[in-house]
């Protein structure tokens, strides 16, 4: 079994090297934001792990469409690992999400439209978690957990494009195809968030691939068993 | 000799302490003494909005940054100075105008837009988008996503590390069994 914290783990230490870049960047580089103060630097943890709790729940969705194309156990490993490193992602994504609102809105939580989706994919990976949890293992468990994940990414393009649609309290989009080029950040606090999303990603994919890996370990511990039993039942024959 | 050291000492701690203690009841006083001649501005979003039979602005509350609700009257002469959502923006007085300063209000109630009020014994003098960068540094409110972003990935490595080891032992126990 290979070690999940080898210190020299190429992506280890690309996570690392990039997350100290972007710490430097947003604590020391980077000029505080006129309007909003300090507190504006939580944009540099809030949209990257964003970033990462959508883009777990498509590596899910992407998964388990593969799952129950191929059954192949590999992806449903892989859509496991995903969501629960997603749900970590999204329980921060809420979190810095609520921290940064206390102060500029004087409130935690509003039931705008992109809040209130950000909540809805929390919800998808817990209850996708909570359903492999409880749900008796089996070929069945998997193939209905697969369409849970599919199904629950039909969320995340709600989520990214609830700023435009409804023009609420939630800030406009700054990045991606639909950002409004009026509100897009300058080029410093650009770089700052480009750099800070790449390490985050990094950080996920490490995280990922490490509960891929435990996820190979316990499917090789039920086999171990399995083919353990079957000996001793032949023994006993 | 050590008498006379110590008898020294004393005193001087007691010159010190005498001396911070006048320089916290001067900065105080100062600090009142300012604080009358001049209300600072309260920066934050709009909770509320009172209007009169005819829909014309009477009173409007601001939370700030702590959390305190200012509520603030008007008068003919209060100045506004507030921007739309689209950033276009309108200016005018409670005079020319007092129900589109009350629609103006409910308007960034709505959106949760900031906005910095002068005033003076509770009424407000000018009521304007906030402009330049007024809130405290809130600077515990960065360490605490910091902190909690760190906390969870560190505690969450550490039980997949934790997983790793129950399973490796598994496996080799497993192993031995089956005489692999």
């Amino acid at each position: 079994m290979n070690k999940i914290l080898d210190l020299l783990d190429p992506l280890l230490i690309l996570s690392a090297t990039f997350m100290g870049v972007a710490l430097y960047l947003i604590f020391i580089w980077v000029p505080t934001e006129t309007n909003q103060g300090a507190v504006q630097r939580i944009l540099y943890f809030h949209v990257p792990v964003a970033w990462g709790s959508m883009l777990g729940i498509f590596v899910v969705s992407g998964s388990s469409f593969m799952y129950l194309l191929k059954k192949n156990e590999k992806w449903d490993r892989l859509a496991v690992a995903s969501a629960e490193v997603g749900l970590i992602f999204g329980g921060i994504m809420l979190l810095s999400g609520m921290i940064w609102a206390r102060p500029v809105w004087a409130v935690w939580w509003t039931g705008e439209a992109k809040l209130t989706t950000a909540l809805i994919l929390f919800f998808i990976y817990v209850a996708y978690l909570m359903f492999r949890a409880y749900f008796p293992p089996g070929a069945q468990r998997q193939r209905l957990a697969a369409i849970i994940g599919v199904i629950g990414a039909i969320d995340t393009p709600i989520i990214y494009f609830a700023a435009n649609l409804w023009s609420q309290a939630h800030p406009p989009l700054i990045t991606g195809p639909a950002a409004d080029s009026d509100s897009a950040l300058g080029s410093d606090l650009g770089t700052v968030l480009l750099i800070s999303t790449l390490a985050f990603s990094f950080v996920f994919i490490f995280m990922v691939q490490a509960r891929y890996k435990i996820r190979k370990s316990e499917d090789d511990v039920v086999e171990l068993k399995r083919s353990s039993s079957a000996s001793a039942m032949t023994g006993v024959n | 000799m050590s008498n006379v050291t110590n008898t020294a000492s004393r005193s001087g701690a007691l010159r010190f302490a005498l001396t911070m203690i006048l320089a916290l009841v001067v900065s105080v006083s100062l600090t009142q003494i300012s604080s009358a001649a001049h209300t600072p501005p309260v920066n934050g979003i709009v909770v509320g909005v009172e209007t009169d039979d005819a829909g014309a602005l009477i009173r409007f509350a601001v939370a700030d940054s702590s959390g305190t609700i200012h509520t603030f009257t008007i008068f003919n002469g209060t100045e506004y100075g507030l921007e739309n959502q689209a950033g276009d923006r309108w200016v005018s007085m409670q005079e020319e105008d007092p129900s589109e300063a009350a629609r103006r209000l409910r308007d960034h109630r709505e959106r949760f837009a900031p906005i910095t009020v002068t005033s003076e014994n509770g009424t407000a003098f000018s009521v304007v988008e906030r402009e330049e960068g007024k809130l405290e540094t809130n600077l515990g409110y960065l360490f605490a996503v910091f902190a909690i972003t760190w906390a969870l990935f560190f505690v969450y490595v550490l039980y997949l590390g934790r997983k790793q080891r129950v399973l490796q032992h598994e496996i080799a126990r497993l192993e031995g069994l089956s005489g692999k």
